[in-house]
């Protein structure tokens, strides 16, 4: 999955001149906490609510006028991202840096933004149930043509996959959680463990050997 | 006065042979009713009319349906659900779910013409058919069209879904509907098609806070279950106060159904048919239209409908289930039918994580009614 299908590209952009209290009108009234600073056509520097707050926060220090321009109190350097990214290195990132959004650049222009949000959607995207479906969990030997023969199985029976979601179980092994279109979920694990794959579950199903 | 309802032409839904979804065991209720001598007058409902259907299901999918259903050639089978491993395509099916629907519909509006107080359908319950899409044997919501018939005259509706899986098709149906609440006690859908149900699918707009989904752990026994069905279906019904209230009386939650795994006995099942009598004689004018459904061990599904029959009835159940009958079925079905309607105790082997399940099934009760206590004012 690449960041150009998860990113917002309907983008609200502030200039470094804007007020702090006008970005932070402009944050409340369409509920987003980023802000992109754009000079130019470039991209300068990114705002949040957090830095706003903190800024003008009667708790810090030296409290910022709200009258003052976001170029004072914008965060720069910043780090983007390219529509062509997997979101696993934008989320890697945003994990390491510790923010919450990347700024989407292509070929030097901001072409969208990607949040914590998007990417928590993303995993929705990928774990969710978008179809009425029924669940197996297989242990799969990690080499080639294993997930073939058990994609051809359920073919045969006209059964469609809906999901796949694997992850590194053991050297040997991978798990495979599947969503697959049949209420008959029993009938179809037998008929999986029977052709030699090892059923996690539903649990119980003894195999014919 | 509970009015029974059945039509032989439900046998048309037949999803072919060796489809688990098998007509015989209707007729093994009915004939051991017979046998009993508890046979009352069954109603005769008339085949529902496309336009009945279409309260529920789109133009398309329902040209689908029927197309498919006279062999005639449709395309984009896939993407109605049909032509599937669960929705095979077989001549006269849409015919056949017609017929179901017409007696779930005839249901609505015996109670609604007071001429019942209690009606058991001897067949429908098709909650997983979607406006758009044909899933888990289901091809025509039969629930949904009834609801909408009541609602459609003004009345409050609340539907109760015991079947082992989550009721998605009337959930969907009413979701935004303030004159429906919607509660499904299913297996969690983590493990169990078609995995929704899960508590934070509380409804929308109007609808918001009305439909309530209770997934239980797999293996859960029926104290547990029980516990959990009172504790929430009793407050929701004392609340909302509807007019009446549909069942969806699946018995794939049997011990010994292979398509699920939760625990419950017959004994179970006659406990939770008599609380829910209880519930709806206190909150809901007394009216009920009870329904079939899944139910996949045929031995237990016909016990148990048997059981909802008496008990509707107020027929003492016997002790035994005369010999002859079994041995006349036995011969039918190819299976052996146990002796008693009751299960033998124990009926399976202890469950090892019993009581992290009974806790997690507690806690249930508290989250859902958590979820809802803002709105229920
Ligand atoms: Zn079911």
């Amino acid at each position: 999955m690449l960041i150009r299908e998860v990113m917002k590209t309907d983008l609200t952009i502030i200039s470094p001149e804007t007020k702090l209290n006008d970005a932070y009108a402009l944050m409340l009234g369409r509920k987003i906490r980023h802000l992109p600073v754009v000079e130019d056509e470039n991209l300068i520097g990114v705002v949040t609510d957090r830095d706003l707050r903190l800024a003008t926060s009667k708790l810090s220090e030296q409290p910022f006028d709200p009258e003052i321009q976001v170029r004072k109190i914008m965060k720069y350097p910043v780090r983007t991202a390219h529509p062509s990214d997997p979101i696993e290195l934008a989320t890697r990132l945003m994990r390491e840096l510790k923010i919450g959004c990347m700024p989407v650049l292509e070929e030097s222009k901001l072409v969208g933004m990607v949040t914590t949000s998007d990417l928590l959607d993303a995993l929705l995207l990928l774990t969710g149930v978008h179809q009425p479906s029924g669940r197996l969990d297989i242990r799969l030997p990690n080499r080639s043509g294993e997930l073939a023969r058990l994609a051809s199985l359920l073919a045969g029976h006209k059964i469609n996959i809906h999901s796949i979601l694997t992850y590194p179980d053991n050297e040997r092994n991978v798990r495979l959680v599947l969503r697959i279109d049949t209420i008959e979920i029993k009938f179809i694990a037998q008929e999986i463990c029977n052709a030699g794959f090892q059923v996690i579950w539903p649990p119980h199903i003894a195999c014919v050997k | 006065m509970c009015q029974i309802i059945y039509n032989p032409q439900y046998k048309k839904y037949n999803l072919g042979a060796n489809h688990p979804f098998d007509h015989a065991r209707v007729e093994m209720v009915i004939d051991l009713m017979k046998e009993l001598g508890y046979l009352k007058e069954m109603i005769v409902p008339d085949i529902a009319s496309i336009d009945e259907i279409l309260t529920i299901h789109g133009n398309d999918y329902v040209s689908a349906v029927e197309d498919a259903s006279l062999g005639k050639q449709v395309n984009d089978l896939e993407k109605f659900g049909l032509g599937t491993f669960d929705n095979p395509v077989v001549e006269g099916m849409a015919e056949g779910a017609r017929y179901q629907t017409g007696g779930t519909i005839l249901g609505a509006q015996i109670l609604l013409e007071n001429k019942a107080k209690k009606v058991l359908q001897l067949g429908g319950g098709f909650h997983h058919a979607h406006k758009n899409l044909a899933a888990g044997f289901c091809l025509y919501n039969d629930l949904a069209a009834a609801i909408k018939k009541m609602t459609g005259a003004g009345w409050h509706v609340a539907y109760l879904d015991i079947d082992v899986h989550h009721g998605d098709g009337v959930h969907e149906a009413f979701y935004s509907d303030e004159n429906v609440m919607c509660i499904s006690f299913h297996e969690s859908g983590e493990y169990l098609f078609p995995g929704t149900g899960w508590i934070h699918e509380l409804g929308k707009g109007m609808g918001r806070s009305l439909k309530l989904n209770v997934p239980l752990e797999p293996f859960t026994e029926g104290e547990s279950y029980i516990e959990v069905l009172k504790g929430i279906a009793e407050p929701a019904l004392k609340w909302f106060k509807p007019d009446a209230v549909v069942i969806q009386a699946g018995a794939d939650a049997h011990f010994s159904d292979p398509l699920a795994d939760l625990m419950l006995t017959t004994q179970d099942f006659e406990i939770i048919f008599k609380t829910i009598i209880q519930i709806v004689d206190e909150y809901c004018n007394g009216r009920a239209l009870f329904t079939l459904g899944g139910g996949y061990s045929i031995t237990a599904a016909s016990r148990i409908w048997s059981i909802l029959y008496m008990t509707l009835l107020g027929f003492d159940i016997p002790e035994k289930i005369p010999e002859e009958w079994r041995a006349k079925w036995e011969a039918k079905i190819g299976k052996k039918i146990p002796e008693s309607f009751y299960d033998l105790l124990p009926a399976f082997e202890p469950i090892p994580r019993k009581d992290e399940i009974n806790r997690h099934n507690k806690e249930l009760i508290r989250r859902v009614m958590d979820a809802v206590a803002g709105d229920w004012i």
